[in-house]
């Protein structure tokens, strides 16, 4: 393998690995910056999702053929992310809730209890999943061979999964969509006026009992999404949430809290120089995202794009 | 085989027959050879603990355990107890707490302890089990320095499975054997980042540079329950390394070997794994054909010797797939080993004092203690570590079980792969 | 002349106990804390005569609780959730494993003393790092620097790697307790009791602190950082010198659960769940109280080791303990338990009129039902948008 090549793989890996990064802290990172919440039940949500899928993706593949010619491909590829979709959709009515039932009646009490309460429901989720799906890890061989089938990047002489490039084009649909959602539609206006200032935004009509269920459904979504997403390379097992979990706390803290363009290019860089230490001096691979942190914190106390509780995106 | 030649062979009673899983050679009338001469045996029951993994990614191991354990311990109450004596077995789920288990099962009574699964586990367990006196029998928990270091001069812990440096010699001999010294000249690993991955890359370079001139290319450790580990992967593709050696167990092997596939590392060198096959019930037909992975199985293989020929074998394979769905891994026999150990020892302390033996004194029986299982004949050796033959062979998918399974079995005796007595593991591959 | 011994004086018509200077107890705070003492040395006791209990396991919930004090100092007054503080027992925990194995360090006192010094020097860093931050910031700040330590650890040999390290050295294998070696059953019984005078001495300690004016300066600069900026607070050298005593507090519990355990692995003392772990124990008992976090220790610790005897779903039980917590109990197990708490002005009401009883059924229903149709209905308006 050339070096170039070689390096073209590794980064590819990071982006990857970044644009998982960027869906799962996404969420959290809405979460935090509009209802000031930080949801340590997060990456349960995304343990539920990858679980969800793992059902929901077995029966939906199981309805199309066998991905074996062009045609058949593409239609494995809309099914698949259309059950992506689907699983992250179950997740919705499950943050709606939570957000409503549980978190309302404390927002005005101290923070801790909302950590108290999200790290309560980390525990209960775990706990359902295990009722739900059992002791076991779970898993869904057939999608990732499946979509790897297809030939994609040895078009231009790459040995690169398919799968894996499906992921950066979903990461990067979904961080143009996100984008697009908070700059250019009335909703996303409205919920980053909330963010910025409630009581003028209840002033002006602005319903924030809504838009703060609204904003934690989209939260859980892309927890889901990120779950589905992450499901098919590897399995799903009760303790998949927590580092996940951590991973997004680093994001959002590079990041700057809140800060949606933050987590982006936070999880972006965190996901290349990672996988290129990972690479150059392999035993720094669990340490590797903290030390990132570390050194970008002493540089910039307040993160990359340090806007305290505002959306910039 | 008539019934006293078969009984001379296993040991002399219908328990030890039934665990080595000749009982059905030896008629209906077997329970009444159960050592009935002792007196003073109590009547209550016999309570035993396991502590295993019963949930999380390393259930996949810790389930085989346990239905080893509780197969051994169905055997033998079938077979009428330990001189009479029931066993009733009582599971823990291991979670971080292996002193704290161990120290309630002594606590409610306990008469032995089985477990753990995790190295770690064990090596803060083993002291401890010193301390308190009430035997155990770890299943695996196989991290070489627990008898070189951490409890040099044991008297009640015990371990069945064969350690890491049993199957790491093995699988640098069967690396040389199947490959030829002359064409093993580079070599890369994948290891899980912990511990027993450290430990276990570390002995097998050391023995497979003592058999060839082999150059260490490249070493990832991806951390357990990593869901990516395609930048290890890349790196062997780049470097393709003649053999690349990986200690991942349960579904890090799924993992590794799903996404070795789809970025084709298969073509560019051998895979050789200790425990790969501890994945025997999740990996998929396409990858173990592309694979052709080279994969040791412990102290058992289920089709070794083939089962068509040998009824203990097939009878095993037959009862873990009616009764869990399951194909036997390792795993299994390491929790039915630990449980018949310990039963077969303590019925020989029983037959020799005439009474029901103290700790002390099923300690001793247990030392130099030969047994069969459906495995074969194991030695719990002076040292308080099991010894059995290792097997490892070419995993293949069968259509017929519809499951991988290892073909054209090599196996590694004990003498082999361990060191003497009173040598430790690293100064005796050193003195090759 | 002013009575400058302990004994029972009187204070404004009222009498009171003299414990040391500036702690006056009423009677009745006495006699809590003589049952509360009580309980504390009665505990081995306890533990033989329950067969579910086992001492090292009430050790372990002591010295979590004992952590959890220290980081109270820090949630209590300043207002800063660190929720990093796994970082700080782990270090004592390691220093003491450390020295033991390595280095063959046997006497109790100097691994307890070398301990508490590499956790000062640990918080004297993270703190400077994170101190810069406040809130959600400072959380997750702390939060990362207590993984990197976890990740560093896990990720070398010299540290046991996951294995961990045992604390068994010398040829007693087992510290000595000021020269002396024991047997393990003496040792056990020992350093549960020096444990406890640890923790008498600490809280005696800390509630000094809380009522001498560097307390009150916390808790003027958890009420408002600015304000004591103005009036003359120097707010960062205050912050950081509370966050280096409540770590000294995690440092000093941590080397005494290495004692007490005997092996240290990375996972049980360093992993993020555990800083979460000690963070709740503190609010479980009752953050805004002395004692609650030492109470909210020994609960939680219970409860998750008896939760796993109980059922599978153990996780689950203590998060509805907690979600319980939060809803019904926010003060805590001895914030409640206080005059003006929840529990003393429902039984009081109860006393009353037990009628009561329906009226908090019902109280309690009407809640669940309007936050079931509001949740439903929100969910409504998502999905099919505003009619």
């Amino acid at each position: 393998m050339s070096v170039v090549t070689n390096f073209i793989t590794h980064t590819l890996h990071g982006v990857q690995y970044g644009f998982i990064l960027f869906l799962i802290a996404s969420g959290l990172t809405i979460i935090l910056g509009i209802l000031d919440v930080l949801n340590l039940a997060h990456g349960e949500l995304y343990a539920l999702g990858a679980y969800v899928a793992s059902s929901v993706l077995g029966y939906v593949v199981g309805l199309v053929p066998p991905p074996t010619d062009p045609a058949s491909q593409a239609m494995f590829v809309a099914v698949v992310l259309g059950g992506a979709v689907l699983t992250a959709a179950v997740l919705v009515p499950v943050g709606a809730a939570i957000e409503s039932v549980l978190l309302r009646p404390i927002y005005d009490r101290n923070e801790v209890y909302q950590l108290v309460l999200t790290f309560a429901l980390l525990l209960i989720i775990k706990d359902a999943i295990k009722f739900g799906w059992g002791p076991t890890p779970v898993r869904l061989q057939s999608v990732y061979s499946g979509i790897n089938g297809i030939p994609a990047a040895s078009l231009v002489g790459l040995n690169y999964p398919t799968y894996n490039l499906v992921i950066i084009a979903v990461g990067a649909i979904v961080v143009v969509g996100l984008f697009y959602f908070f700059n250019r539609t009335k909703t996303g206006r409205i919920i980053r006026a909330t963010a910025i200032d409630r009581e003028m935004a209840t002033a002006i009509g602005v319903s924030t009992d809504r838009t703060f269920t609204l904003v934690f459904a989209v939260g859980a979504f892309f927890a889901g999404f990120a779950g589905a997403m992450a499901l098919p390379p590897t399995n799903a097992s009760l303790e998949m949430g927590a580092n996940p979990l951590v991973l997004s706390f680093v994001v959002i803290v590079i990041g700057g809290l809140g800060s949606l363009r933050g987590a982006f290019v936070a999880a972006l860089l965190v996901g290349i120089l990672s996988r290129w230490a990972t690479w150059q001096y392999p035993p720094a691979e669990l340490a590797a995202p903290f030390a990132i942190m570390a050194i970008i914190l002493l540089v910039k106390p307040d993160g990359l794009f340090g806007t305290w509780g505002e959306m910039d995106a | 085989m008539d019934r006293r030649t078969m009984l001379k062979a296993v040991g002399g009673t219908a328990l030890a027959a039934a665990l080595a899983g000749c009982s059905s050679l030896l008629g209906a009338d077997s329970n009444q050879d159960a050592s009935g001469g002792a007196s003073d045996v109590p009547d209550e029951p016999i309570q035993a603990g396991l502590q295993t993994f019963t949930e999380g990614p390393a259930a996949v191991l810790g389930l085989q355990a346990q239905y080893g354990a509780e197969l051994a311990v169905s055997r033998i109450n079938e077979a009428g107890g330990i001189a009479g004596r029931q066993i009733e077995l009582d599971v823990k789920h291991e979670a971080d707490a292996y002193v704290e288990n161990y120290t309630q099962f002594v606590s409610e009574g306990k008469e032995v302890t089985f477990g753990p699964i995790s190295s770690g586990g064990h090596a803060a367990l083993a002291p401890e089990v010193e301390a308190q006196g009430v035997v155990n029998v770890s299943t695996d928990g196989t991290v070489t320095t627990l008898y070189e270091e951490t409890v040099p001069d044991p008297t009640y812990s015990f371990r069945f499975q064969n350690y890491d440096v049993m199957e790491c010699v093995s699988a640098a001999r069967e690396t040389v054997n199947r490959l030829g010294a002359e064409n093993v000249n580079t070599v890369a690993g994948i290891n899980p980042n912990y511990a027993f991955g450290k430990d276990e890359w570390k002995v097998y370079t050391a023995a497979l540079q003592k058999l060839t001139d082999v150059e260490i290319v490249y070493e990832g450790f991806p951390d357990l329950l990593a869901d990516d580990m395609s930048t290890h992967i890349t790196e062997i593709n780049n470097q393709q390394p003649d053999v690349t050696f990986s200690s991942q167990w349960g579904g890090d092997v799924v993992t590794m070997m799903n996404q070795a596939a789809a970025n084709n590392m298969f073509d560019n060198t051998q895979l050789v794994g200790t425990v790969l096959y501890s994945a025997v019930n999740d990996l998929s037909q396409d990858i173990v054909e592309q694979a052709q992975a080279l994969s040791g199985s412990r102290n058992y293989y289920w089709g070794e010797p083939e089962p068509a020929r040998w009824s203990p074998g097939q009878q095993l394979l037959d009862d873990a797939r009616n009764q869990w769905d399951i194909i036997p891994s390792g795993h299994f026999m390491s929790g039915y080993g630990a449980v018949a150990s310990w039963a077969t020892a303590t019925e020989k302390a029983v037959n020799l004092t005439g009474g029901w033996p103290s700790q002390e004194q099923i300690a001793m029986s247990l030392e130099g203690h030969g047994f069969f299982t459906p495995a074969g004949y194991h030695v719990m050796s002076e040292r308080h570590q099991g010894l059995s033959t290792a097997y490892y062979g070419e995993m293949d998918w069968s259509s017929e079980i519809g499951a991988p399974i290892l073909n054209d079995i090599n196996s590694y005796s004990p003498p082999d792969v361990s060191p003497p007595p009173g040598t430790k593991s690293l100064d005796w591959i050193e003195s090759w | 002349m002013r009575n400058r011994l302990p004994g029972l004086v009187s204070r404004d018509g009222e009498r009171k106990v003299r414990v040391m200077r500036g702690l006056e107890l009423t009677l009745r705070q006495t006699a809590l804390a003589l049952v509360g003492l009580l309980f504390l040395f009665a505990l081995p006791d306890i533990a033989r005569l329950l067969p579910a209990i086992q001492l090292s396991v009430l050790h372990q919930g002591v010295v979590f609780g004992l952590a959890a004090v220290g980081l109270n100092l820090l949630v209590r007054h300043t207002q800063l959730v660190s929720f990093g503080h796994a970082a700080f027992f782990g270090t004592g925990a390691y220093t003491t494993a450390l020295l033991a194995a390595k280095y063959n360090v046997t006497e109790f006192a100097l691994l307890l003393i070398a301990s508490m010094l590499l956790a000062t020097l640990m918080a004297m860093a993270i703190g400077y790092l994170s101190l810069r931050h406040t809130g959600l910031y400072f959380s997750l700040l702390t939060l990362a620097f207590g993984q990197l330590l976890y990740a560093l650890v896990q990720g070398q040999t010299f540290f046991g790697s996951s294995d961990g390290l045992p604390v068994r050295p010398g040829p007693n294998m087992r510290p000595d307790i000021f020269g002396l070696a024991l047997p393990p059953d003496a040792y056990e019984v020992l350093v549960y009791y020096l444990t406890v005078a640890i923790v008498v001495v600490s809280l005696l300690v800390m509630w000094r602190l809380i009522n001498s004016p560097f307390g009150a300066a916390l808790d003027a600069i958890g009420q408002d950082r600015t304000r004591a900026q103005f009036i003359g607070i120097p707010v960062r050298r205050y912050v950081w010198l509370a966050f280096v005593v409540s770590a000294v507090y995690g440092g000093m519990a941590g080397a005494l659960y290495a004692m007490v355990q005997q092996h240290v692995r990375p996972g049980p003392v360093l992993y993020f769940l555990r800083s979460g772990d000690i963070l709740f124990m503190a609010i479980l008992g009752g953050y805004q109280t002395l004692f609650g976090p030492l109470v909210g220790g020994i609960v939680l610790v219970l409860l998750q080791d008896m939760g796993r005897d109980l059922t599978n779903y153990f996780d689950a039980l203590t998060g509805l303990v907690l979600l319980a917590l939060v809803f019904g109990f926010p003060q805590g197990i001895v914030g409640s338990l206080k005059k003006g708490g929840r529990v003393r002005s429902a039984a009081s009401s109860f006393k009353n009129n037990p009628a009561v009883v329906g009226a908090w059924v019902s109280s309690f229903a009407e809640s669940l039902v309007t936050a079931a149709t509001q949740s439903v209905q929100n969910v409504k308006v998502l999905v099919f948008g505003v009619k």
